[in-house]
């Protein structure tokens, strides 16, 4: 008989469990709540032929196994989350069984709880800036020198001028998404900088130069968006984008911020 | 303000269906596995479970997602397969080898003041 753990997606406060009884966990399973003293941990049993730590250590190796749990994960969060305050795991925790799960949260008990506080009445705002794509790629300038074109050292001068007129572009980059940053933090509960993303992870040619997270009441979505679209209107050399509400992934942190 | 598309149209991956009312209406969970991916690995509660997963790896694998592409029918397209391979042994590595390969060969041209190579 293979053995089982239960796999961790969330702590939460409040929630409803009548709500999530529907939802499917990994491989079909269905959802658990562990409950101990005022926080429920949301678990579902997992296979430990394809969760122990010799299996886990391959399959995250593996991106069509890691896509399915991935999204699994978020889709179980996301459903979670509307149905009360939440703080979501980091992928792939799991615990042995249910006392196992209640040890840790005593042991957390003080941390989880100042997390879900700061949470608490509270979404995650992603917003994502890009370089207008005019603005994007420095304009090649003509060789000044004719007799040069072709000799080593213009080859060098060419590359070197090139490096710098892009260093130039990104430092306007630069300095556009750190106001802009600015900007929608002052209207937010809180806010974190993510590293931008890789081109061919999302499939956008523009550059990324900004990557943010911003925590914002679940009363001022509308207004947030709204203004993601004004800071939108009066930068003409950023294309931003604002997705959410979503799960305080980025603020529902132990280390906190 | 421009939409990102994964906003406005039906996300790919089916949402749970919730049996009670929300307490307040979600945007749609994210199509972009960016997205998704910077989130459950990087972020959220970081706690040891029973089973133990390198946290390293957690921290490598999360770097080299980055380096990927969106889904794995694009990834095989592109022939990455980082997982099973050497990474350095990956077209786009030996693309940059060479290239780094003929500076310098360029640069050991000029500083020992040979004829510059024309087919610049």
């Amino acid at each position: 008989m293979p053995a089982n753990g239960l796999y961790l997606f969330a702590v939460g406060r409040g929630l409803d469990p009548a709500a999530i009884s529907g939802v499917e966990g990994i491989d079909g399973a269905a959802l658990e709540v562990v409950v101990w003293r005022d926080l429920q941990a949301v678990v579902c049993a997992v296979d430990l032929t394809e969760f122990g730590e010799a299996s886990l250590a391959r399959n995250l190796e593996d991106l069509t196994w890691l896509e399915r749990v991935a999204r699994t994960h978020n889709d179980v969060v996301f459903a979670v989350a509307a149905t009360g305050t939440v703080a979501p795991m980091r992928l792939v925790t799991i615990c042995e069984g249910e006392d196992s799960v209640r040890d840790r949260i005593e042991a957390l008990h003080h941390d989880l709880s100042a997390a879900l506080d700061r949470v608490e009445g509270r979404r995650e705002w992603s917003v994502k800036v890009y370089a207008a794509t005019a603005a994007a790629e420095p304009a090649p300038e003509p060789p000044d020198d004719k007799a040069e074109v072709g000799s080593g050292a213009a080859y060098l001068r060419r590359k070197r001028a090139l490096a710098d007129r892009r260093r130039a572009a990104s430092d306007r980059s630069l300095h556009v998404a750190d106001e802009i940053y600015g900007a929608l933090a002052a209207a937010a509960v809180a806010a974190r900088q993510l590293p931008p993303q890789d081109p061919r992870l999302t499939g956008r040619s523009e550059p990324m130069i900004l990557n943010a997270a911003y925590l914002v009441a679940i009363d001022e979505g509308a207004a947030f968006r709204a203004l993601v679209q004004r800071v939108n209107e009066t930068h003409a050399s950023a294309t931003l984008e604002a997705e959410g509400p979503w799960p305080p992934y980025s603020f529902a942190t132990l280390d906190a911020p | 303000m421009t939409e990102s598309p994964e906003t406005s149209r039906s996300p790919t991956h089916s949402r749970p269906y919730r049996s009670s009312p929300a307490q307040y209406s979600d945007g749609p969970a994210p199509a972009n596995l960016a997205d998704i991916l910077e989130r459950v690995l990087d972020k959220g509660i970081i706690i040891a479970g029973d089973i133990k997963v390198n946290l390293l790896d957690i921290e490598l694998l999360t770097i080299k997602i980055r380096l990927l592409i969106v889904s794995v029918d694009k990834a095989a397209e592109m022939g990455i397969d980082w997982w099973r391979n050497d990474p350095m042994l990956s077209s786009q590595a030996q693309d940059l080898s060479e290239e780094n390969r003929e500076l310098r060969e360029r640069l050991a041209e000029l500083e020992s003041g040979g004829q510059a190579d024309e087919d610049t």
